[in-house]
């Protein structure tokens, strides 16, 4: 079974997000950037996972150090509630507000601490008094955002004021957003439906506009197939996963009743997108293995290969294992997700934790998984052997 | 940390059977003082690294209060939770003592690593401090080091501290009574030994067989390195009487008490709940406990342990509930004034039967509600315990502050989701009055896709048919246009003001090449233009506009026109009869 840890960070988190960079490349230093809501002051925090020897070096008194357990690098704070947390490149972390304001930190290594970069302030707004920001998605250079206020700003690092502006990109609230290619992004909204723009049009109109006929629970979540972006996953509001194909119907391929209450977060596995990750206000975070539903034997090899890496869990081994994503991902192109009728295929679900607060987030990159809950706690999951 | 495990406990304690339940709540127990204890130790890492000094104190304050629950609950949970067969007390509160007076271990492990610990100054003290505490093992190894070790004053010690029959061993298959008479054995050995002045040449020696045949002066002698009354306690009953009960510690707190009387005579607050837990009187422990501490964390989680093991009678107290409650009620009150920590005090209030729905409804209706994303987790709260004028009016206010910024259709999402048919009612008028005025819908692609949900409320159900009418019109379907159009009239479905805006709507229908109403249909059409202009004749009393006067004649001209080519295409045989029938409608709207 996967290691759970839970460490109490005395704040409620919304956001959570793993750093991905470059010059990091072993796995030893790993760290995460963290986003409270609702708190009198809320803030960014980057946090660094302790790894075995730096335990073991500390002195004995130091009883906070303790290996796994995340500690904080830095913070700084935030105006209103972090609503959206995203990397841009390695040096970068952009964060949205529930002020409507969206702001760029910069993590300065030799100091070790957040500075601010730039702020684009009421982005969102009804007339000129600032409305939350509810979600933002990054690609490369470019940002987009959306708010309660139904607009939807993309922005370019380095400019000032947003490049293009949907003015009445819904007449709901938007929840979600996330890219599909370079030009192409997607929203969900509060009245349950599904958007896709295009930014190479010259309308605000939506391309295509998805929706269960008749439905109308809100889309809290939404992220993208990484293979195949016309694959689209939406966590709803009343705990409903859906799987959308956006070349065909405007209707979900599929529609599975699973948790409790608000999915907030749904991800796909960014390198093994067999395995879906769900959080929600019920407060389980759900693990749903897909790699069961076509039996190829490119899937059957990387299991007893992960198997094997489990066992040993040192950090070098990661690289190994990590190539053997890639190959599945590549070899097993067929997707298990647009299997029809996946109710009734082999789609393991395993719940990762099962507690009483809500959890709002989570971030999956490699065998770490990582969530931020209401409860002030983090819960931070190893796959010591992710199938 | 904590309300998980309080969660847990309240879960297994609906579905576990008594005695294994009985075992979860001593586990609870444990999980709450480690985080106490946890969370003392971050305190004082803080402590440490604070340079400001009024700060410094107010930890300190802080810190002292905490330690003194430990020491209380701990004390609670050996007396009311951990109570084993038999009563048999003294090796947890052995276990109770070490824990909350470390000196000596601390004392011991800087002390075994010189290279000759007979000559630190404390190395007497820490020996009598370990055997105090029982920790004979250790008081033998620091006797090991001493140059003198191996004469035989020394050895004889050693032998006896050996021997000595500890109540830990009782599990392996000895029952109390035989380690009764072992220990009454040994014990008069070292009297013996002491009778015999066998150590009159070494006092620190013959202190040791003092206090191991449980000598009274030798404990008053020694009162300073026991610190307290209740280590003195602890550290007599070990060696006069190990076998004690639970229920009689209370008799021999008196002397111990004696000891330390005359140096302070006041007992302080701490030692007088310590007293009072000895004595059983739990009401007394959890009531003085409340003035204790600053907040009601304490008092609640333990008074909810003791209820949940039975230690307390449910007594019901003048105002209400129980002990429990109240004192939970209490604590979730402050949980829920605290900006992030609500939502913990909603979880609480959960678990009070009497009062928490109530509370929480009280509650729910004042927390401020700063996004929709806040909004739907209050929301989810209701929903989730059934409290639908909360949940209703959630959705109220966040409807309404959407239509403050005229986001009609985000406020009208709001409004679906708590079936809120008047607010609904509201929007579509407002809908409705938008497209009079500028011919044009906002919102579509909600109003497009309201579904089964536009059923809500007859407003918003014609405000959906009419925007499907319009659908349908441009989409040329114009005969399902035109019958969607008059059925909205014949049910009446359309508010009546807007009735002059749908028969604009029937005039390019009319004039269509092909028949769209037969003779009936415009029959039908007939009659509800003739009721309209009745409404604007007797009831209002107004007379139209000569635009509106305009578009009355094109409509007329329209309508007639169409009856004439509807009767034409129908055939000649039935309209002779329709005639008669209609003939008076004919006059009464077409007065030629």
């Amino acid at each position: 079974m996967a290691d759970v840890r839970v460490s109490y960070v005395s704040q409620k988190i919304n956001k959570v997000k793993w750093r991905q960079s470059k010059r990091q490349l072993s796995q030893d230093n790993q760290s995460f950037v963290t986003g409270s809501w609702d708190d009198e002051q809320n803030k960014v925090c980057l946090w660094k996972i302790n790894k075995d020897q730096e335990a073991k070096g500390m002195e004995e008194e130091d009883f906070g150090l303790d290996e796994g357990e995340p500690n904080i690098l830095c913070e700084a704070p935030h105006l209103g509630d972090v609503t959206g947390l995203e990397n841009i490149g390695d040096d970068y972390i952009i964060a949205s507000s529930s002020c409507g304001t969206v702001t760029v930190y910069s993590h300065h290594t030799n100091s070790q601490t957040l500075g601010i970069v730039h702020q684009w302030e009421k982005l969102h707004h009804h007339n000129k008094r600032p409305c939350p920001c509810t979600c933002i998605a990054t690609q490369d250079d470019t940002v987009i955002t959306a708010g309660e206020d139904g607009r939807i700003n993309m922005l370019t690092m380095g400019h000032k004021g947003p490049s293009r502006v949907i003015e009445k990109g819904d007449s709901c609230t938007i929840n979600g957003i996330t890219f599909l290619g370079q030009s192409q992004f997607i929203t969900v909204n509060s009245s349950g439906q599904l958007k896709s723009f295009d930014m190479r049009v010259n309308t605000d109109e939506p391309t295509q506009t998805f929706q269960v006929t008749g439905e109308m629970t809100p889309l809290q979540s939404v992220d993208r197939h990484p293979g195949q972006p016309d694959i689209v996953a939406t966590g709803g509001q009343d705990g409903v996963l859906g799987v959308w194909d956006l070349r065909q119907g405007k209707m979900p391929l599929s529609l599975l009743e699973a948790h409790g209450s608000t999915i907030w977060e749904v991800k796909f596995h960014r390198t093994n997108p067999d395995h879906l990750f769900t959080c929600s206000e019920d407060g389980s975070v759900w693990h749903w293995d897909g790699s069961h539903v076509e039996q190829t034997s490119a899937a059957m090899v990387t299991a007893a290969n992960l198997t094997g890496t489990g066992a040993g869990s040192g950090g070098g081994n990661f690289t190994t294992s990590q190539l053997n994503f890639n190959t599945s991902a590549s070899v097993n192109f067929s997707n298990p997700w647009i299997a029809t009728d996946l109710a009734k295929n082999k789609v393991n679900v395993t719940t990762l934790t099962d507690g009483v607060m809500p959890v709002n987030c989570l971030d999956i990159d490699g065998h770490n998984l990582i969530c931020g809950t209401d409860g002030e706690s983090i819960i931070s999951v190893n796959f010591k052997f992710l199938r | 940390m904590i309300v998980d495990t309080f969660m847990e406990l309240q879960r297994k304690s609906s579905e576990t059977m008594a005695a294994a339940f009985h075992a979860h709540i001593l586990e609870a127990s444990k999980k709450y003082r480690a985080t106490l204890f946890n969370y003392s130790r971050n305190l004082q890492k803080l402590i440490n690294s604070t340079g400001d000094l009024n700060q410094k104190k107010l930890l300190d304050d802080h810190l002292m209060s905490l330690q003194n629950s430990e020491l209380i609950w701990s004390l609670c949970e050996i007396l009311f939770i951990d109570n084993h067969a038999g009563g048999l007390v003294i090796t947890q509160l052995l276990g109770w003592i070490r824990m909350h007076f470390e000196e000596p271990d601390q004392m011991y492990r800087s002390i075994i690593v010189e290279e000759r610990p007979e000559d630190q100054y404390k190395y007497w003290d820490c020996i009598y401090c370990l055997v105090l505490q029982g920790q004979v093992d250790e008081a033998r190894r620091l006797l090991s080091k001493h140059s003198c070790y191996s004469t035989e004053g020394f050895q004889t010690v050693d032998n006896l501290l050996r021997r000595m029959p500890l109540l830990t061993h009782l599990s392996r298959g000895s029952s109390v009574a035989e380690f009764d008479m072992k220990w009454r054995h040994w014990r008069e050995e070292c009297e013996n030994r002491l009778r015999q002045q066998e150590f009159v040449t070494n006092r620190n020696l013959s202190i040791i067989v003092q206090i191991l045949s449980g000598d009274d002066t030798v404990f008053t002698d020694l009162k300073d390195l026991c610190q307290t009354w209740y280590h003195m306690l602890v550290s007599k009953l070990l060696y006069q009487q190990p076998t004690i009960q639970a229920s009689d510690l209370h008799h021999h707190v008196q002397s111990c008490l004696d000891e330390y009387r005359s140096n302070n005579s006041r007992i302080s607050e701490v030692d007088n709940i310590l007293i009072l837990a000895l004595e059983f009187d739990i009401h007394q422990v959890i009531k003085d406990s409340c003035t204790l501490s600053s907040n009601w964390w304490f008092v609640a989680h333990l008074t909810d342990l003791l209820q949940h093991c039975g230690q307390l009678e449910t007594r019901r107290l003048q105002f209400g509930s129980n002990l429990r409650e109240f004192l939970l009620l209490e604590y979730a009150g402050t949980l829920m004034s605290h900006k992030t920590l609500w939502i913990v005090g909603i979880h609480y209030l959960d678990h009070c039967p009497e009062f928490g729905r109530r509370h929480q409804e009280l509650y729910l209706e004042s927390l401020p509600i700063e996004t929709e994303m806040k909004a739907q987790k209050l929301f989810n709260i209701c929903q989730e315990r059934n409290m639908t004028d909360q949940a209703k009016s959630i959705c109220k206010v966040v409807g309404m502050r959407h239509l403050k910024n005229n986001r009609l259709g985000a406020a009208l999402s709001w409004f679906l989701k708590s079936k809120d048919v008047a607010l609904a009612t509201v929007l579509a008028e407002k809908f409705l009055s938008e497209y009079s005025e500028s011919g044009r819908f906002s919102n579509l692609d909600l109003i497009d896709n309201l579904g089964s949900s536009m059923l809500l409320s007859n407003k918003l159900t014609f405000l959906g048919k009419y925007r499907e009418f319009h659908k349908l019109f441009e989409e040329g379907d114009s005969h399902a246009a035109g019958s969607l159009l008059l059925s909205l009239l014949q049910a009446r479905l359309a508010p009546k003001q807007f009735w002059m805006t749908l028969f604009i709507d029937v005039i390019p229908l009319l004039l269509a090449e092909e028949i769209i109403f037969n003779a009936q249909q415009t029959f039908e059409l007939m009659h509800c233009l003739e009721e309209l202009i009745t409404e604007y004749r007797v009831f209002r009393r107004t007379t139209m506009t000569p635009s509106e006067e305009e578009k009355l004649s094109l409509l007329r001209e329209a309508l007639t026109q169409n009856l004439s080519r509807a009767i034409i295409t129908e055939g000649t045989i039935r309209i002779g009869l329709i005639m008669n029938v209609e003939r008076n409608i004919l006059y009464k709207v077409f007065p030629i």
